[in-house]
């Protein structure tokens, strides 16, 4: 019985070092930094009528024109090809860097690097030298996924339990204890993350096609801008299916089938021609004047790139405010998604509504709100909050689905606020975290849409073939990307977890 | 008591931890070749550290079965216990041995999982096991390592009073020396030759088995001493909590 103590204080707002009120104080410091930076931001809606345009999206979807569609199973043939092989070489790039990664400081920055750029700037800058063919979309998709491979490969690993190993008999060989312990411990992990992956190179080799490569996305765009939208349509509905689908026809007894089939329709190869090759390589790609030892001239060079500091500014800018709404976006629609809110036919609907959206690559949501709003900061805000936050809120539900409420009956708000939130909110800031980095990513790429971040000066730079000053910018975004990925893994709350399953993005 | 053997180990105040944590200061034990101990203690007493230092210490001679098993869920009954002697065959063998079982290693393993009463269950994952059955693929292993001594981190936790006993006398037809870590407090008296008991990490107990009753045995559990009172101020959870993240 405490008889003499005097209560302990009430706790004033939002103090404490409980994890909750911690991880509160995070989250609205940075949702008041990205509404004290909003001003900056052009947010301005420029079409005039964006309603008419939406109808007749909306309509072209309802109605799609299946027999406009130049041959469609070529397209889509090509389009598993690229993402099926660009995959693999991924693996076979990855994996022994994986290996590495631990141990060599070089290798953790080269593939931070290589993961720094987004496959679409790989394939540009591949596009000058093996121009449009499979060998540049192979290759825009392996190099970064090599990095990503390396790096995730490694963590996985690493996590595996330690215990197997140590029980084993001493003078047991380094190979062995890896074919016997770690691999076989780590091999759901590892399958898991390559099959996510390969949906991810599935987006990714849709993407493509807005390069000019011939893939879906090549036939999507043109559709769109052209504003010929039931044909539109049939190629959005075409691709959905071919993600939902993914279940059923990417079984591991038919990869090989799909293997060699993509195989041969990933020709014509390209004849490579050295000599064109080794001139972009060791001259074009680099500023004249430093390959001259011309120090004077370097300067004027560096005088005729573009002014920076905007770009990074917004590049920078429109990630913040991705993030953020990214965050608020999964926040408000996951426990519609879950099994523990609504009825039948909310959860159906919105768990629909959440695969549409992030099944949508970023650049393509971004496109038809551009074409909706006009050029602005706004279509690539709203696209990256959508599909980032999507992707986090289906996640989180199926990580909610998976947990039993202590307390039955609670009110839907009490399960919301004292169940479930507590449990799951560590897990979607790591998650939002990990995402930052890839939300800065596709930012740069946003700018070949026309919003003025780094990507927009590169591919204005790729166009007119000043490839030093093009890659220089590469170098920036990298570097940018890097920074940015470093920053977020010091300030991200250590208290969160990456443990969804299948959340590893 | 006469001492017949030079003791397979004597510590003599020394401190046991892991790096520079100590769990069990100053500690001084005897183990003769021969003996059966039991060792008795409440979790987080020091029994995991202290077996995991004669292990240390008797290197080559001993049979380990380490606590929650150390199996990889990956892989199939056969080649967890094959990995007891993974040190014994070359690195190719032990790679071919995951494509296709080896000849020999095949015949013995399943030998000694008839015994074990696994024989059945040799190609299924350990992953899809029950709790006793894991615990028999475990103690298999150990078992296939074919050494003198064996020791054990709770290798009978999760089978039932009969099983337990069936395993014990598996474990001591092959072992002359034994030391194993364990909960039930019958089966310490009734099984083995000497009892250690460990109590906030100082080595309580060291008797022989026949000279020791019950009520002794539970002196060394604090929870034992007082009924345990719902309402007490909060006590350390001694269970772990449900994991409600999904672990791998």
């Amino acid at each position: 019985m405490s008889s003499s103590a005097t209560p302990p204080a009430r706790p004033r707002w939002l103090t404490g070092n409980a994890l909750g009120p911690r991880l509160a104080r995070h989250t609205l410091t940075l949702v008041a930094l990205a509404l004290l930076l909003l001003p900056l931001a052009d947010l301005s809606v420029i079409t005039r009528e964006p309603w008419t345009e939406l109808a007749r999206m909306v309509q072209g979807l309802a109605w799609p024109a299946w027999g406009a569609v130049e041959s469609p199973f070529h397209a889509l043939g090509l389009t598993i090809a690229v993402a099926l092989w660009g995959t693999l070489a991924g693996v076979v790039l990855g994996f022994p860097l994986a290996l590495l990664f631990a141990r060599s400081r070089l290798v953790r920055a080269g593939c931070a690097f290589l993961r720094a750029i987004h496959e679409l700037f790989w394939a540009l800058l591949f596009l000058q030298v093996f121009g449009l063919s499979a060998l540049t979309a192979l290759a825009a998709l392996a190099i970064p996924y090599a990095g990503i491979f390396a790096k995730v490969y490694a963590e996985i690993l690493e996590q595996t339990p330690r215990a197997p190993g140590d029980a084993l008999p001493p003078g047991v060989g380094r190979l062995v204890r890896f074919a016997y312990t770690e691999l076989p411990l780590a091999w759901p992990r590892l399958a898991a993350y390559t099959r996510y992956r390969f949906e991810c190179g599935l987006r990714a080799s849709v993407l493509l096609g807005f390069v000019g490569l011939p893939t879906l996305g090549f036939q999507l765009e043109t559709a769109f801008r052209e504003g010929r939208y039931h044909e539109a349509g049939a190629l959005l509905w075409l691709f959905y299916l071919l993600i939902a689908s993914l279940p059923w026809w990417s079984h591991r007894r038919l990869l090989p089938v799909l293997a060699i089939g993509g195989a041969l329709l990933l020709g014509p190869w390209p004849s490579v021609d050295g000599a064109l090759l080794w001139r972009f390589v060791s001259q074009d790609i680099w500023p004249r004047p430093l390959l001259e030892g011309d120090w004077p001239g370097l300067v004027t060079w560096l005088t005729r790139i573009p002014d920076l500091a905007p770009a990074i500014g917004n590049t920078l800018l429109l990630g913040l405010l991705g993030t953020v709404g990214s965050l608020l976006v999964a926040l408000v629609m996951w426990p519609w998604a879950s099994r523990h809110f609504g009825n039948r036919v909310s959860r159906l609907a919105s768990k629909g509504l959440l695969v549409l959206l992030r099944s949508t690559p970023e650049l393509m949501l971004a496109f038809i709100f551009l074409l909706l709003l006009g050029p602005s900061m706004l279509p690539a805000w709203l696209a990256l909050a959508l599909h980032n936050g999507a992707l986090i809120a289906f996640l989180i539900a199926r990580h909610a689905d998976s947990l039993t409420p202590g307390m039955a009956n609670l009110p839907a708000s009490g399960r919301l606020a004292y169940e479930l939130l507590p449990r799951l909110y560590p897990s979607l800031l790591a998650l939002l975290y990990y995402r930052a980095e890839v939300i800065l990513r596709e930012t740069a790429i946003l700018g070949m849409l026309g919003v003025a971040t780094l990507g927009y000066y590169i591919d204005e730079n790729f166009q007119y073939l000043m490839f030093d000053i093009a890659c220089f910018l590469l170098l920036v975004t990298a570097a940018l990307n890097i920074a940015v990925d470093a920053l977020s893994r010091r300030f991200r709350p250590k208290e969160a977890p990456l443990d969804v399953p299948g959340m590893d993005a | 008591m006469p001492e017949r053997h030079a003791p397979l180990l004597a510590l003599e105040g020394i401190d046991l931890g892991h790096g520079d944590q100590v769990v069990l200061p100053r500690l001084s034990l005897t183990l003769r070749p021969g003996e059966r101990v039991a060792l008795l203690g409440p979790s987080g007493a020091g029994k995991s550290t202290l077996l995991a230092a004669l292990r240390a210490r008797l290197g080559d001679d001993v049979a380990w079965c380490p606590q929650h098993h150390g199996l990889v869920p990956g892989l199939a009954v056969y080649h967890n216990i094959y990995m007891g002697r993974l040190a014994e065959h070359s690195a190719l063998a032990n790679l071919w041995n995951l494509v296709r079982p080896l000849r020999e290693p095949w015949r013995e393993i399943a030998e000694l999982c008839e015994q074990l009463g696994i024989a059945e269950l040799m190609r299924r994952p350990v992953g899809r096991l029950s709790g006793g059955q894991r615990q028999r693929t475990a103690i298999g292993r150990a078992l296939y390592q074919r050494r003198r001594l064996f020791l054990g981190d709770e290798p009978v936790a999760s089978v039932d009073p009969h099983q337990a006993l069936r395993l014990l006398s598996l474990i001591d037809a092959q072992h002359d020396t034994c030391v194993i870590a364990l909960h039930q407090r019958e089966l310490a008296l009734s099984h083995f030759d000497r009892v250690w008991g460990l109590r906030d990490g100082r080595l309580v107990l060291d008797a022989p088995a026949d000279e020791l009753s019950l009520d002794d045995l539970d002196a060394l559990y604090p929870d034992a001493e007082t009924p345990v009172r719902s309402d007490q101020q909060e006590t350390p959870a001694t269970r772990p909590l449900p994991c409600y993240r999904g672990r791998v």
